[in-house]
């Protein structure tokens, strides 16, 4: 067998130990041994594809895809690489995210080694969060844990990588530092609480409670978040409510005075009302009392202006004024009392003298031919006088002489009927027709 | 107990995508066979 043959076999019996190492989680052992089988023999490509996923599943995906490359070099078809290439290009930001990945790890890398642990910290949790199969970010966050003694969140860290890489060497070890301390932490805590001391002390000791420790950076940043939302707390639950209810206690009373104000400006507002309607009421009354008494049909007002200008014709001897006012004014109203003698005065003047006055004005008008004018004046002479048989007989002809016959009969007609026995009944015969 | 300085260099910076193909140019795909190819070829020189 030549030498290139068996290095081929030594290469392939390392890619059989890598194999079945990977198949147990051991990534590291079966990163080495496959390693090495491509010393042996850089052309076994299962190899190099395997070595590449072993790298993929612990993050390393840049290494992942630098083998893969390789393995599609070395052999252009029939071969997987190029399938596992093809996954990673087409799953969607996949590759920013890995590359994102790296750069932050690189980054806190470099600032755990300038000092900057919390920095590092920080940037190292929020990129195991998106990649927790990172199996270096995972130790190096932990190595950072357990520099700071919280070997709680160490283990943490340990036990993602552990999943991941289950036999790696470094997480084994960091575990077991993480374990035995956490289990040490917690005794010498009980041993605290129950310590005493027998030293006298003096007055210038200092008493430092049992859970006293030095803060770090990111405690005091975590220190302070926690009182901010305690504080928060503490408001919206204690004062908030006191304030509130003070508000709202104000609030109330300002309220109620206001509607008490309101409930009284209704009654007064309800009180001007009915104040109102009855001024209103009374405004009627006084209105129409008032339209009564001016009221040129009959109105007690207009029937003193007659009466006052009747007396004034009668003054002046004027008396076919007055009597033309009296059988246009009606007296019966004035009977308040105050000139009853006046009155009757006026209508027992009438009542003699009057209907003469009115009847010699109808004569006149018959004269002038004026036939209505004369039977309005023997209308109103019979207002004052109605037995007056001289004037109804005069009414007869003046209706007989406008040529209204039958009005002028009817006038007739009560002569003859009701007067038979006077002068004028012979003459209304004739005039009749009889 | 842990030495800090000393675990902190263990570890070495991770291969970013954008710098995969300087990677590969500078990977050392010498195996076996061409090592036993050199030798040879001293040998013979």
């Amino acid at each position: 067998m030549n030498a290139e043959m068996r290095s081929r076999q030594i290469s392939n019996a390392y890619y059989n130990m890598g194999l079945e190492k990977a198949k147990e989680r051991d990534l590291t052992g079966a990163a080495d041994a496959l390693k090495k089988s491509l010393r042996f023999n850089k052309y076994q490509t299962n190899a190099r594809n395997l070595l590449g996923l072993v790298y993929h599943e612990i993050g390393e995906v840049g290494a992942a895809l630098a083998q893969w490359i390789i393995s599609l070099n070395f052999q252009q078809e029939d071969n997987l690489a190029e399938e596992y290439l093809k996954v990673l290009q087409d799953a969607p930001g996949y590759l920013d995210m890995a590359d994102q990945a790296a750069k932050k790890y690189n980054q806190s890398l470099q600032y755990a080694c300038s000092d900057n642990e919390d920095l590092a910290v920080l940037l190292l949790m929020r990129m195991v969060e998106e990649m927790p199969n990172f199996v270096k970010a995972q130790q190096l966050l932990a190595l950072l844990y357990l520099h700071h003694e919280d070997y709680t969140k160490a283990g943490r860290c340990l036990f993602q990588a552990l999943k991941v890489d289950r036999y790696n060497p470094l997480s084994q070890r960091y575990m077991a530092v993480a374990k035995q301390n956490t289990g040490r932490a917690e005794v010498e805590k009980r041993k605290l609480k129950n310590a005493f001391s027998h030293r006298q002390m003096q007055d210038d000791d200092i008493i430092l409670p049992p859970s006293y420790k030095e803060n770090t950076g990111l405690q005091s940043v975590l220190n302070i978040l926690a009182g901010l939302v305690l504080g928060v707390v503490a408001m919206f639950f204690l004062v908030t409510p006191t304030i509130r209810d003070s508000i709202t206690s104000r609030y109330t009373e300002e309220v109620r005075r206001g509607l008490e104000l309101v409930n009284q400006k209704s009654l007064e507002i309800d009180s001007l009302n009915r104040q109102l309607e009855e001024a209103s009421s009374a405004q009627q009354e006084a209105e129409d009392s008032l339209a009564a008494m001016v009221n040129n049909s009959g109105g007690v007002l207009s029937q003193y202006q007659h009466l006052v200008q009747i007396l004034d014709a009668y003054r002046t001897q004027d008396m076919e004024t007055a009597v033309k006012l009296y059988v246009e004014t009606d007296l019966s109203v004035l009977n308040d009392g105050v000139l009853d003698n006046t009155v009757s005065w006026v209508q027992q003047d009438m009542a003699q003298n009057g209907y003469q006055v009115l009847e010699q004005l109808g004569d006149g008008a018959v004269t002038r031919g004026s036939t209505a004018e004369a039977v309005d004046y023997f209308q109103k002479s019979l207002q004052i006088k109605a037995d007056n048989i001289g004037v109804i007989y005069k009414i007869g002809l003046a209706y007989k002489a406008a040529g209204d016959t039958e009005t002028a009969n009817e006038y007739f007609g009560n002569i003859i009927m009701n007067h038979p026995n006077s002068e004028f009944a012979a003459q209304a015969k004739e005039q009749r027709g009889y | 107990m842990l030495d800090f300085e000393e675990e902190l260099k263990r570890f070495g910076p991770s291969l970013e995508i954008g710098k995969v193909e300087d990677a590969i140019g500078k990977e050392d795909l010498t195996d076996m066979t061409d090592l036993m190819v050199e030798l040879l070829n001293e040998k013979r020189n």
